[in-house]
């Protein structure tokens, strides 16, 4: 009930500022539509709208496309048992650490005084800070797959460690070749298990603000980004409306999503 | 094992591309890491590279900080609060998830895991409007457990839920022939099972609340908790001081997991030791 009151109870208020309006710094209970007019009115924040759906995809993408192979070699080729265990760990341990000290870790390496540039500096190939790195972009989607890698993994593993791997020796028996066993017997079985892996990189990914904060720069703004300066701002309802439009997003896809999810526990492995 | 000692030169090829693409996945999530401990060490008071030698003084400076210092007694507070709501709640909503024939009984578990997929942005702004708009609170340490505590309660119900569903339902009911009351049978026989995953989640409780960020950053008003102090730290750049802080966090919050871990387990086999 406690829980009831100190989640659900926040969202709907959310929800109800989205639809009122501040007025010199006082919400007013006025419904109306203003708030999202006024957000889709403005193209800047429409193109960060995008920016983040974009950014979020990328960066999912790349996630899954890294994870998979990693996670299949992990399955398949390593000995089950102590060492499996130990190296699957090890790619997990990375999150139990401080979320911000491993976005701000990156720093110390794309930044202006990162190692890169100092290297090219010491080797005098620039004299000046390449800002190529850093505050665009490609530095967030890299820094977005570092963060969300282990989700990935975590997820893949709990579904290729229950495939029964008979059945791809038994297609490979049948003449099929490595590429048609994994394709035709293996994706369609943890079909599952990629979708809640794509679901839990991308809902984070979505309401992501530190990452575009600190290694985005202008050029790497995302939605995040928005709602925190319409809160700081106070101008609460507006903030509520961009916020209450990630929330649909999020919920939409676990909807659309919520017979292929598999809520696996984070202690399993 | 398994089996695969048809080796054609096309599998080994497989097997060693996927190999060398973990190496290249361990040394990606471990470079940043390496290097930000590397730095801290890092004569170089620009606290990058070059690498000028080797110098324990950014650690000395961190210890004696008053600011830092502050901030970590915050942390310490906030921290040991979250923890201690995280349990009780997490635990008492363990049950009926896990006993009970509630109707929507998988919808309350997914509500339940929801604070662990929303991203923590959305939780952090709501929660703000919530207790400054309608119960007039102003923002404190306590604003911010209440944050941190919506947050981590969910990984305490999933591990005890986890263990609760894992043992036998035969010895709650062995207990009560003996003629154990419930709460004989819940304190000498159910709460000894599932002690260790309360002890676990209670640690996971605790290592996510010292780490966290954003929630906190929305909640805590003008005090400073550690990862809030590096924040703003690091807007005016990377510093060698904050390379040690973070490394000693680093290290603070992998000792706390990997307690974490291994608790349950070595509490397992000292019990096994005792009774045999």
């Amino acid at each position: 009930m406690l829980f009831g009151v100190f989640f659900v109870l926040p969202f709907g208020l959310i929800v109800a500022y989205s639809f009122w309006v501040t007025i010199d710094y006082n919400v007013v209970h006025h419904w109306t539509l203003d708030n999202y007019r006024y957000f889709f009115s403005v193209s800047t924040y429409i193109h960060t709208m995008w920016a983040t759906v974009w950014v979020s995809v990328v960066a999912t993408a790349a996630t899954i496309g890294i994870a998979f192979p990693f996670t299949y070699w992990l399955v398949r080729y390593v000995r089950r048992g102590a060492l499996q265990r130990l190296l699957l760990v090890l790619v997990i341990l990375p999150f139990w650490t401080s979320y911000l000290l491993r976005v701000y870790s990156w720093l110390n390496i794309l930044g202006d005084q990162g190692a890169i540039n100092r290297f090219l500096q010491w080797v005098h190939l620039t004299d000046h800070p390449v800002s190529f790195f850093l505050y665009d972009r490609p530095a967030v989607i890299l820094v977005l797959v570092y963060l969300y890698f282990p989700f990935a993994v975590l997820t893949l593993y709990a579904s290729l460690e229950r495939f029964d791997w008979d059945q791809f020796k038994a297609a490979m028996d049948l003449g099929a070749t490595p590429r048609t066993a994994i394709v035709r017997i293996l994706l369609p079985q943890i079909r599952p298990g990629i979708t809640t892996a794509v679901i839990f990189v991308f809902i984070p990914i979505l309401g992501e603000y530190l990452t575009p904060q600190l290694v985005g720069g202008a050029r790497g703004v995302m939605i995040g980004n928005l709602i925190v300066n319409f809160f700081t701002g106070a101008q609460y309802t507006r903030g509520a409306a961009a916020a209450l439009l990630i929330a649909a997003l999020v919920v939409i896809l676990l909807i659309v999503f919520r017979r292929s999810l598999e809520v696996e526990d984070p202690y399993r492995a | 094992m398994r089996e695969f000692e048809v080796v054609s030169p096309r599998a080994r090829l497989a097997r060693v591309l996927l190999g060398s693409w973990a190496i290249v996945i361990y040394v990606f999530l471990f470079t940043p890491i390496a290097v930000l401990v590397l730095f801290s060490f890092n004569a170089n008071k620009y606290g990058t590279f070059p690498f000028t030698g080797w110098t324990g003084h950014w650690y000395a400076q961190v210890f004696s900080d008053y600011q830092i210092k502050d901030a970590l007694y915050t942390t310490l507070r906030i921290s040991a609060e979250v923890t201690v709501v995280a349990t009780i709640v997490g635990t008492a909503a363990a049950f009926p998830l896990v006993r009970s024939r509630l109707p929507f009984r998988s919808g309350v578990r997914v509500g339940m895991t929801l604070p662990i997929m929303i991203p923590g942005l959305l939780i952090g702004v709501s929660l703000l409007v919530l207790l400054t708009s309608v119960f007039h609170l102003q923002l404190s340490e306590q604003t911010a457990v209440i944050g941190q505590a919506v947050y981590t309660t969910p990984f305490v119900v999933l591990l005890v839920a986890a263990r609760l569903q894992g043992f036998d339902p035969a010895l709650e009911r062995a207990a009560s022939d003996l003629g154990a009351n419930r709460w004989r049978s819940m304190r000498y026989v159910v709460l000894p099972l599932i002690m260790p995953a309360i002890f676990a989640g209670a640690l996971f409780a605790f290592t996510l609340s010292l780490d966290e960020f954003i929630i906190t950053l929305f909640l805590i008003g003008a005090h400073n908790t550690l990862p809030i102090y590096i924040y703003t730290q690091v807007k005016f750049g990377i510093t060698p001081e904050v390379n040690a802080l973070a490394s000693l966090l680093l290290a603070g919050s992998l000792c706390l997991i990997a307690l974490a871990f291994t608790l349950p387990i070595a509490v397992r086999r000292m019990r096994r030791v005792v009774r045999a």
